[in-house]
């Protein structure tokens, strides 16, 4: 196995010690940073992404690979900054208005910077003018939007109207979250639904790869 | 009540246990945010209303308006310090609207957040905050605390064993499952009777599952099946959602009807599940169709 290919398996079966290992080692090869996250990191958790989708991991395993993720990367961004690389596409994403949960939030966000998105996380909570407010200041390709109780699906009716309105058109909108269907994200016009944190990945780099040929925001 | 007599009524008949809190309190007023449990102190005649409508429907058991009363809970509204008032007011209100001969559940909800190491949440800190809810709810006259919609076994059990440190003589613990391959899993991953198991050694003597996502009612009742099995004689509870959610008109409905959910009790009770009730989307008006139910299986009318 090379390097990256060592990297890659110690990030997707949660092995710290050893992420940091061959993340050190990719290193002292002289890999490209940029390279060691595209042809490591990322795989990587593209493979946990897939195995949460068929059920054959769960919430936990995906975590320790995140975290095992996360080891890797403080290795790898001071290097990345030194090179002047930065993520692609970026992301905003929050549980909206009037719910406090943020598990799975958070999931999504963890998930969406191992594809290498750059993800600005709002919290819970967050009204649509501050959905608003980020999406001007942040300029992003993409927006999550979280809910777990049925009682305040509503209030991504009102984020995703409030989001159009304010001109961002050409930024998508993500929902999940579990009262969420493909149907209701059809009914407020959003642009995608992932039912779980491994679809959300799938769904943003659809939604961001169909945007950059159409319409770059 | 005597909690003895719950675990001996359920020998002689099955029980109804009550349907969703926080549906009812929107639509009486409630906020989206706004803090549930605070209505206890503040507008404890509007949850006293829900609770008499449940009885009214004929449940046998009512669940306090506590779900998240857990201190750790009440911080995200900046509330934590008044988690002993909300939850001995909740269980106060919900003794008097259920009168004599009902079980009154305190209702005992996730932290919210994933312990360690998932988490940040430590053993220690949450078990002080579910034996803290649970001590309230005791006072306030609940009979049996409810530990429900868990995902990891852990912190059920941590949230059962809290109970019965605070003096629960009864605990009944209930999981979120979803379809998983072909069977059913916690959001953490966590089989049937891995959660029975936990939920048992931390001093659970009902188990079962209420909510969930994407379960069909014929998925409720196979996964009913499922813990009768893994329970090995102890009593099991279902409580299913009404369906889906859809929106209409800026709100969100459950589709499944009163009679679907009416149409599943004889099957859960032919699974060998003891006690049903209702979670997210169900009204006293499902419950009522679900009472007649049990009223026509235990008449003979299997059908």
């Amino acid at each position: 196995m090379t390097t990256l290919e060592q990297l890659s398996e110690a990030i997707s079966l949660g092995k710290n010690k050893d992420a940091r290992l061959f993340a050190q080692r990719a290193i002292d090869e002289n890999i490209p940073p940029a390279q060691i996250v595209d042809h490591a990191l990322v795989p990587a958790m593209a493979l946990v992404g897939e195995r949460f989708k068929r059920n054959e991991i769960f919430v936990p395993e995906m975590l320790i690979a995140a975290r095992a993720m996360k080891e890797a990367m403080t290795l790898l961004e001071p290097r990345l900054i030194a090179a002047g690389v930065t993520p692609k596409f970026t992301a905003i994403i929050g549980t909206v208005q009037g719910d406090l949960h943020d598990i799975g939030k958070n999931l999504v966000a963890t998930m969406w910077k191992g594809a290498n998105f750059r993800v600005v996380d709002l919290g819970a909570n967050v009204s649509p003018a501050k959905f608003v407010a980020a999406v001007q200041e942040h300029r992003p390709h993409l927006v999550g939007l979280s809910a777990l109780l049925t009682t305040t699906m509503p209030a991504m009716i009102d984020t995703v109207r409030a989001i159009r309105a304010s001109g961002a058109s050409a930024v998508k909108i993500v929902i999940g979250g579990a009262p969420i269907t493909q149907q209701f994200c059809e009914e407020i016009g959003a642009d995608g639904y992932a039912p779980d944190a491994g679809s959300a990945v799938d769904k943003a780099s659809e939604l961001v790869a169909a945007g950059a040929i159409d319409s770059p925001p | 009540m005597d909690t003895i007599s719950l675990i001996e009524a359920l020998v002689d008949r099955p029980l109804l246990c009550d349907g969703a809190m926080g549906t009812q309190l929107q639509a009486r007023g409630l906020k989206p945010g706004q803090c549930g449990e605070e209505w206890n102190v503040t507008a404890a005649a509007r949850v006293e209303d829900v609770h008499r409508r449940y009885v009214a429907a004929g449940c046998d058991l009512i669940t306090t308006n506590t779900f998240g009363g857990t201190d750790v809970a009440l911080a995200r509204h900046g509330l934590a310090a008044r988690g002993r008032e909300f939850n001995e007011a909740g269980a106060r209100v919900a003794r008097l609207a259920a009168g004599p001969g009902r079980w009154v559940l305190g209702d005992v909800g996730p932290l919210g957040e994933l312990l360690e190491p998932w988490g940040t949440i430590s053993s220690a800190t949450a078990g002080r905050a579910f034996r803290d809810q649970a001590a309230a709810l005791l006072a306030g006259g609940a009979d049996v605390i409810l530990v429900e919609t868990m995902s990891d076994p852990q912190e059920a059990a941590i949230a059962a064993r809290g109970a019965r440190e605070a003096g629960a003589r009864l605990v009944i613990a209930t999981f979120a499952f979803q379809a998983a391959g072909d069977g059913f899993r916690t959001m953490m991953g966590a089989t049937a009777r891995e959660c029975v198991r936990a939920a048992m050694q931390g001093g659970a003597s009902i188990v079962g599952a209420n909510c969930g996502t994407n379960l069909s009612l014929a998925d409720y009742v196979r996964l009913g099946r499922e813990l009768v099995e893994a329970a090995e004689g102890h009593p099991v509870i279902v409580q299913p959602n009404a369906g889906a959610p859809r929106l209409v008109n800026g709100a969100a409905v459950y589709d499944e009807s009163a009679v679907e959910l009416a149409s599943c009790v004889p099957k859960f009770l032919a699974a060998g599940v003891r006690v049903i009730g209702g979670c997210c989307g169900t009204t006293p008006e499902h419950l009522a169709a679900m009472a007649e139910a049990m009223r026509r299986h235990a008449a003979g009318d299997r059908g």
